[in-house]
């Protein structure tokens, strides 16, 4: 799957968990630049991520994260 | 040795003195000698308990780090982290464990007579085994390289700005200071002074004026009205957070002035509008520990439980959270009611948005701050008082007598005393609001060098004239 496509579906998911529906994510965005992205909701999207691509991270490979664009190149490497 | 004390202030002089005069490779000794003063002043095994977990600490980061296979290291980081949370619980929970086991055994109608009753609490072991587990999950999960330099690694443990009650460093943060070479900087210091001046201006001019009466009303609270009960219950927040915040400016300021940058523990608390975000400004060091190490990690592996996962990981988390400040069930239900209110919170949010045509005006806004205060005041109950029967007695009589008088309400302090009181407490609040939206300190450096100067002298005149110098330790110091 291509990466543009990862993100325009991760961006759907981020709009439903987070009620948001402005939300528009790059590959550089982090929780810092969206007002809903508490660490409360984190988790709700990784495991609404995780559900929707068919996918499973450690923990570790979530903490290692910096952006929303590294999040969709762990979900394209694990579909490959 | 606290640091509102002559005998710190006299450590602290002198450790300037030489830390400064000496050449840069001799400067981080002259820290770790005064730290093992600090630590050992007060009693030889608090030295020895916290020299024994750094040396611990040390060997397992560096045992971790030396294997590459993931379940070995798994295995010597479980050990590690047993053996640290076996110190805790023994110096801290035994008396604890020990009483419950007692009365659950006695409840199955079995005889118990229990053998320990006293262990001996070592000052700051809360702080320093948090810290040495954050280094140790840091290390685990490959975020920091174990520390091979002993001294650098004694260092960060044993610093004594911030030994003994924080804030909680991580590695990240302090062990790459502790390396870089440290020259004398006027604006650092000026900085570290004021801060210094904030700090003892809270702990003495609030903290310690409210001490008093407020530990005498909570002490024998059948001996108070319900509207004494109630002024007590709301005043009380305000001198925790004088009385913490005091300590942790005193620690950044003195640790600036030695080149070290300590992590911010408060940022504007009582601006908060929930519990969520109260605890992203209180006592941070701690709520981001317990968020990065406990509930990350337990809401990650309740992930697919969705909304009951995270509300799970919360309660854990909070309950242990209350736990950490010592071995009472008051301070698990302290504990409890934040981590409750939270997860209702989570829910509220989403009910507040779906009316926010109707609910995100100025006036929700200072609904939710009172609201806030308020349950964080009650919250508090349990916090402040031992006995859980007490804690009860003031719930059910904090509306009793609500037409009190003056006189009643003012706990028995003097009107000198109520008015510097409201003035010191108004002053911080608006210095707070007030730095946060302009950069005061910054306007006061362009002004001349007199006017300055009898600026400072005129706040360290207020610090003496009003100040309660009476021998009260920090509270934080208990934990």
């Amino acid at each position: 799957m291509e990466l543009n496509q990862i993100l325009e579906e991760t961006n759907q998911i981020f709009k439903h968990v987070l009620n948001n529906p402005n939300i528009c994510l790059t590959s550089t965005t982090t929780a810092s630049d969206i007002d809903e992205w508490d660490s409360l909701n984190n988790i709700r999207l990784i495991a609404d991520v995780e559900q929707h691509f068919n996918v499973k991270f450690k923990l570790r490979e979530i903490l290692k994260l910096k952006n929303v664009g590294e999040l969709c190149e762990g979900v394209q490497k694990k579909i490959a | 040795m606290i640091f509102n004390s002559w005998e710190f202030a006299s450590l602290f002089i002198l450790v300037f003195g030489v830390f400064y005069a000496i050449v840069p490779q001799l400067r981080k000794w002259v820290l770790l000698i005064a730290s093992v003063i600090f630590i050992g002043f007060n009693h030889w095994g608090y030295l020895a308990l916290a020299v024994s977990t750094a040396f611990l600490t040390f060997g397992s980061g560096i045992w971790i780090d030396k294997y590459s296979d993931d379940k070995r290291r798994q295995r010597i980081f479980t050990f590690s982290l047993v053996a640290h949370l076996a110190i805790l619980i023994f110096f801290k929970y035994f008396g604890f464990l020990e009483a419950n086991v007692g009365a659950f055994i006695k409840i199955l109608g079995f005889k118990w007579d229990p053998t320990i009753t006293n262990v001996f609490l070592p000052l700051g072991i809360s702080f320093y085994i948090f810290q040495s587990i954050s280094y140790l999950i840091e290390v685990y999960w490959e975020e920091q390289e174990a520390e091979r330099n002993l001294p650098d690694f004694m260092l960060y443990m044993l610093f004594f700005m911030k030994f003994l009650s924080g804030p909680i460093e991580r590695p990240g943060n302090f062990l790459p200071q502790v390396k870089a070479k440290k020259v004398f900087n006027y604006t650092q210091t000026s900085y570290g002074l004021r801060l210094i001046a904030i700090g003892l201006f809270k702990k003495l001019i609030i903290a310690n004026h409210l001490a008093g009466v407020l530990n005498e009303v909570f002490a024998s609270v059948q001996d108070y009205s319900g509207a004494q009960l109630l002024v007590a219950t709301l005043i009380y927040p305000i001198q925790l957070y004088a009385d913490f915040s005091g300590y942790t400016d005193i620690a950044i300021g003195g640790a600036a002035i030695l080149g070290y940058q300590l992590s911010p523990n408060f940022n504007r608390p009582f601006i908060a509008e929930t519990i969520t975000d109260f605890w992203r400004r209180w006592h941070m060091s701690l709520s981001f520990w317990v968020k990065d190490y406990i509930y990350e990690p337990l809401a990650f592996n309740k992930r697919s439980w969705g909304v009951w996962g995270i509300s799970y990981a919360l309660l854990v988390t909070f309950i242990l959270l209350g736990l950490w400040h010592g071995d009472s069930w008051n301070f698990i239900i302290y504990g409890a009611i934040q981590g409750s209110v939270i997860i209702y919170e989570m829910q509220r949010t989403k009910w507040c948005s779906q009316w926010s045509k109707y609910l995100s005006g100025k006036w929700f806004k200072v609904y939710n701050i009172i609201r806030t205060y308020l349950i964080f005041s009650a919250s508090l109950l349990f916090f402040k008082i031992e006995k859980f029967a007490d804690v009860s007695y003031v719930l059910r009589h904090l509306f009793d007598g609500i037409r009190a008088t003056y006189k009643e309400i003012n706990l028995g302090m003097r009107d000198h005393n109520i008015i510097v009181l409201s003035l010191a407490i108004g002053l911080m609040f608006f210095y707070e609001y007030a730095n946060s939206k302009w950069d005061l300190w910054g306007k006061l450096e362009k002004r001349p060098l007199i006017f300055r100067w009898s600026f400072y002298y005129l706040v360290v005149f207020i610090i003496f004239s009003f100040g309660d110098f009476g021998a009260t330790d920090f509270i934080y110091l208990q934990f």
